[in-house]
């Protein structure tokens, strides 16, 4: 969930007033966001958005924005948006783009925002947006990448092509030379990290101005010249781009706001493509393109488990900065222009919910008779837990991911049947067990110090590969035993596992067992009605000294699935 | 100690130290070994049990000094020293060769030498004229007296080490001719200064002393009550003596369940007995039941490879059952018949399929709608895996416990309400605050926040309802509740653990310390 830092004297102007922190606490989790961290003196709140769906949300204007509507039942007006069937006027300002983009990156959002004076305050707040908006829901600029520019020293129009990656030369910012596109990607900071997203394409995307000259490298990095905003500049050129329409629209629109509620004004650019789209060849951006949606008022009181009046329903709903208008015994929704998260009538339905207040509901206590139970595979557990016990063995419980290390090379198998991770975070974790000796035997290797003898167990989930499964794998419940002592030996733990059968009510057959965990000749395998359960035997001294054990060690592993006769 | 002790629950080995001494007396672990024919360890323990009630008090450590056998004296003691063979070979054998003697004993040359130089200066061996070592007339005789006394001194230094001043003045200066400081190799003892305590009595002894001699006490009381007592009777006409009762036992290892596992069996017996049915599943799940099914879109940020982790091998599972799988797409693509707008992109058919490690709790739910009970209650308490750094705070494998709750009755209040019973029962907090949540597959969705008797304020879980786009597609026309709660913050309170890795700890020691308050 994305924490940002929210600019504390921007945010309290906006609102009107200062808040304090227990007001704060009431009124944020109308947002569903929640104070972090107000350190004294530094400005600013950390806050924790908790929508991923509500990119709005992620800036301080975007914060301060739905919760001044909700205090004031204010909603702001944003005349700039064009619809389809009444497009703003752009005079000059025109984005061209090129249908060799058509697969490569192909959509574009962009508006020129004047009237106000950058300053280094306002540039951070544009560079936490752009990191929030971009690095965050836009997938690490994958989905939206935004650049800022100079507008006034834009030649119109601006074309967004397809580009020649290695005869295509621009100064890019913070450098002082010109450098190839494809040069950009293997030595600047921002083509190592960004340049993936579109370096295996034959060309790749560039925005420049009618006399050619460079304003950024989508999604990589602005120009020097154009791309180079400094405070004091009062005239930008937004632009987003990615490669789906839609998020591209709400990414501009929630950009535009933002601007707007700073002081610009916003003026609209028309983007013209060479081939359809939902909204036509020429979409003036910002755009309004967000569909209604109707919501039947008593399916939204069942949802509720209250009693609703369609007006009551349209003004909880209206509270959030929705636009709404009764229809009978429905509503229907306008989503404001820096949203598009209503997919289903549900969405106006917890609207209705936080327009209302959450305090205005009572709970009810469930009244549904449904018999609970554990699982059979629990109360089996539980039976062999306490036979275990009462043998004196001391319950643990260990992780179920290990290092290849310990799981297969240091107990000596091949570990073919093991699963492994194809993108582990480090070595130690990057199998899952597929037997609990191992933990049991790590347990050993930490615990020389704690007095003898050792008599642990764990009853937990092992997981191998099976080719009969649909997923090719199988998660067994397991138990596994350990004795640790000079004496410790075949003997006592055949009679321990005897006992633990008689009291299953269940008879093992015993059969002599090959395998390089266990001493030869000391080894068994268990049977149960002619099915495989479990092995035991006396652990083989190298397996031993490859944990760095020296204290002899027998142990026993039982398949409890396979001996409840169970999946 | 406001009152002394009583005397009856002295132990026999003290009774004796009281009832011997005169309160003027100064004693230590040597006088002890000495007068009461006790052994260094009972020495020092009863004068150690003595000091600790009171009835005795250290005065001064007198540095004494002290032969200590060797390893070399422990081998004489046993195989007699190098002179007795020596001898005792000649005497059998007639004379032999200094190398000879050595290769026949198994000594080394050098060793033999000296002996020999001792031997012959003691009278007790000569050189004859082919340069062999032969018994002096008289010889053995002569040895006797001196390897006799050395032969009881090593037996004694083999119990306890020999304190010089209670040797008498010849065994002293044997035993000195015998030593070389700090246990040179070849010398039968070794000479070592120690400290030893000297005690006096107290002002409590004497009266102490009094009471044991007035109740007829010895220090020969039985200890243990056998069987053979109780079958001849003995025991109408012995003396059992009383224990002291707080001295700490040993300490008894135990098989035991551990604290963490039994937190878990009792969560899972309580929302048991709140009408809830457990489920569970394997370890290895698919991308369609731990997402696809839930309705995050396969291009949501937290499907990313960053999150969770994936298998290498087998990659994908063969199918996914239908019609599910055709449903859900379907209502990925364009919301299918579930009123909604859906995602509008081309759902990917062999992602859905890709095999991963499961990420939530919430994979069971879904997997258990196309099967549940209306009306039905379900929980889980579920091993997940995600890709995560491993802190304090965070694990990479850790488990959720989370549920559904099925029937016509379920809406927003009964959600409210079943967030309370969570509160109420599981969490024993009274007072609750409900704040608007956000999961991808709930709406609308609400988190509590509860007030817990020893933690404060915390969010203790969260609960939605899930949308129609996943319960329509899997077959449930219900709404239906799905709930998750945090109850490992509670469990390592209640277990004194700070570190949420210490959970599923490796030490066996660790956990055998660890108790639930």
């Amino acid at each position: 969930m994305p924490k940002i830092d929210v600019n504390e004297e921007l945010f309290f102007r906006t609102l009107g007033r200062r808040f304090e922190k227990e007001e704060l606490d009431v009124l944020l989790p109308t947002a569903k966001a929640e104070l972090d961290d107000w350190p004294k003196g530094e400005g600013i709140l950390r806050i924790e958005l908790n929508d991923t769906n509500r990119p709005d949300l992620w800036s301080t204007l975007g914060l301060a924005r739905q919760l001044s509507i909700y205090l004031t039942g204010k909603i702001p007006s944003y005349p700039f948006f064009s619809r389809a069937s009444a497009p703003q006027k752009t005079q000059e300002r025109r984005v061209v783009v090129d249908k060799g983009l058509k697969d490569i990156r192909p959509y574009i959002g962009s508006f020129v925002a004047e009237g106000r004076e950058v300053t280094d305050a306002l540039l951070r707040e544009i560079i936490q947006s752009q990191e929030k908006l971009c690095g965050n829901f836009g997938r690490k600029r994958k989905t939206i990448a935004m650049g800022v520019s100079r507008a006034d020293l834009i030649t119109w129009p601006v074309s967004y092509s397809a580009a020649d990656p290695d005869k295509t030369e621009f100064i890019p910012l913070d450098f002082h030379k010109p450098m190839s596109m494809r040069q950009i990607l293997s030595e600047h900071p921002k083509g190592k990290e960004y340049g993936p997203i579109v370096a295996s394409y034959a060309r790749f995307p560039l925005l420049a101005d009618g006399k050619g000259e460079v304003l950024t490298f989508p999604p990589v990095i602005n120009s020097a010249l154009i791309g180079g905003v400094k405070p004091g500049d009062t005239r930008l050129f937004i632009d987003l781009t990615g490669p789906d329409l839609d998020t591209i629209l709400t990414a501009c629109a929630i950009t535009a706001c933002d601007f707007a509620d700073m002081g610009f004004r916003v003026l609209p650019v028309a983007v013209e493509y060479p081939f359809d789209t939902p909204y036509g060849r020429t979409i003036v951006t910002p755009f309004y393109f967000q569909k209604d949606t109707v919501l039947e008022v008593a399916e939204a009181g069942r949802r509720l488990g209250e009693d609703l009046t369609v007006e009551q329903a349209a003004a909880s709903i209206r509270r959030m900065g929705n636009g709404v208008r009764v229809d009978g015994t429905r509503v229907i929704v306008s989503p404001p222009e820096y949203r598009n998260d209503f997919l289903h009538p549900v969405d106006a339905v917890e609207e209705i919910m936080i327009g209302r207040g959450m305090d205005t509901f009572t709970p009810i206590m469930p009244r549904d008779f449904t018999v609970g139970r554990i699982s059979e595979a629990e109360e089996y557990g539980r039976r062999v837990r306490e036979i275990m016990i009462g043998l004196g063995y001391q319950e643990m419980i260990y992780g179920y991911l290990g290092s290849r290390r310990d799981l297969v090379e240091r107990m000596g198998t091949d570990g073919s049947d093991a699963i492994e991770i194809s993108n582990p975070m480090t070595e130690s974790f990057n199998m899952v067990r597929n037997s609990i000796l191992p933990s049991l035997l790590m347990s050993e290797a930490e615990s020389a110090h704690a007095t003898y003898p050792h008599r642990i167990f764990e009853i937990g989930k092992t997981a191998v590969k099976d080719p009969a499964d649909n997923s090719g794998t199988r998660t067994d419940n397991t138990l596994g035993f350990l004795l640790a002592d000079r004496e410790a030996g075949f003997n006592e733990v055949d009679a321990h596992t005897l006992a633990l059968f008689y009291y299953l009510s269940l008879e093992p057959k015993l059969a002599p067992l090959d395998d390089p965990r266990f001493i030869p000749g000391r080894a068994a395998s268990i049977r149960v009605n002619g099915r495989l359960v479990g092995i035991m035997g006396e652990i083989h001294p190298q397996v031993l000294a490859a944990w760095g054990i020296e204290m002899p060690c027998a142990a026993v592993e039982l398949r409890l699935d396979f001996m409840r006769g169970g999946e | 100690m406001d009152q002394p002790p009583g005397s009856r629950e002295l132990h026999p080995l003290e009774v004796k130290v009281l009832l011997h001494y005169r309160p003027e007396d100064t004693v230590s672990s040597t006088t002890l070994v000495a007068d009461l024919g006790y052994n260094l360890g009972q020495a020092n323990q009863s004068l150690s049990w003595l000091a600790a009630k009171g009835f005795v008090q250290e005065s001064s450590r007198a540095t004494s000094v002290l032969y200590e056998i060797t390893d070399f004296g422990r081998e004489c003691l046993k195989k007699g020293t190098y002179e007795r063979r020596i001898v005792e070979l000649l005497a059998s054998e007639g004379a032999l060769t200094l190398p000879e003697i050595a290769k026949r004993l198994g000594i080394e040359q050098k060793d033999v030498g000296s002996a020999f130089g001792g031997l012959s200066k003691d009278k007790v061996l000569v050189m004859d004229a082919e340069k062999r070592a032969a018994l002096a007339p008289g010889g053995k005789e002569a040895l006797a007296p001196k390897q006799a006394a050395l032969q009881t001194l090593l037996s004694r230094a083999s119990e306890a080490p020999l304190e010089e001043s209670a040797l008498a003045l010849g065994e002293k200066e044997l035993a000195a001719s015998q030593a070389k400081k700090r246990g040179a190799a070849g010398s039968l003892f070794r000479l070592v200064e120690r400290e030893v305590p000297a005690f006096v009595f107290t002002s409590i002894a004497a009266g102490a002393a009094a009471e044991l001699k007035k109740s007829g006490a010895t220090g020969d009381e039985a200890g243990a009550l056998t069987p053979e007592m109780l079958k001849t009777g003995a025991w109408k006409t012995a003396q059992f003596r009383r224990y002291n009762i707080d001295v700490p036992p040993t300490r008894v290892p135990l098989g035991r369940g551990n604290p963490y596992c039994t937190f878990l069996a009792r969560l899972k017996d309580k929302l048991a007995s709140l009408g809830f049915e457990e489920f569970d599943g394997p370890l290895v799940e698919t991308e369609f039941w731990n997402g696809d099914a839930l309705f995050m879109p396969q291009f949501h940020s937290a499907r990313d490879i960053h999150d969770v982790y994936y298998v290498k091998e087998p990659t994908h599972a063969k199918s996914i059952e239908k019609p599910w799988r055709d449903q859900v797409a379907a209502t990925h693509e364009n919301g299918w018949k579930t009123g909604s707008r859906g995602w509008g992109y081309k759902f990917d058919h062999d992602f859905t399929r890709r095999l991963i490690l499961r990420s939530q709790g919430t994979v069971l739910s879904a997997k258990q709608l196309p099967h549940a009970k209306v009306p039905g209650k379900y929980f889980g308490v579920v091993r997940c895996f995600r890709y995560d750094r491993v802190d304090a705070t965070h694990l990479a494998d850790f488990y959720q416990t989370e549920g559904i709750v099925l029937g016509e009755e379920v809406n927003l209040r009964t959600l409210l309400g079943l967030l309370k019973m969570f509160a109420e029962e599981v969490a024993m907090a009274k007072e609750v605050k409900y704040v608007p949540g956000f999961f991808p597959f709930t709406e609308p969705s609400v988190e509590v926040h509860i007030r817990h008797p020893s933690l404060g304020w915390f969010e203790l879980g969260g609960s939605g309802i899930f949308r129609p786009e996943v319960t329509e597609p899997l077959g449930i026309k219900v709404p239906v509740l799905a709930w998750g709660l945090g109850i490992d913050r509670m469990a390592m309170t209640s277990m004194g653990v700070h570190d949420i890795r210490d959970l599923f700890t490796s030490s066996i020691e660790d956990v055998r310390s660890r108790r639930i308050r």
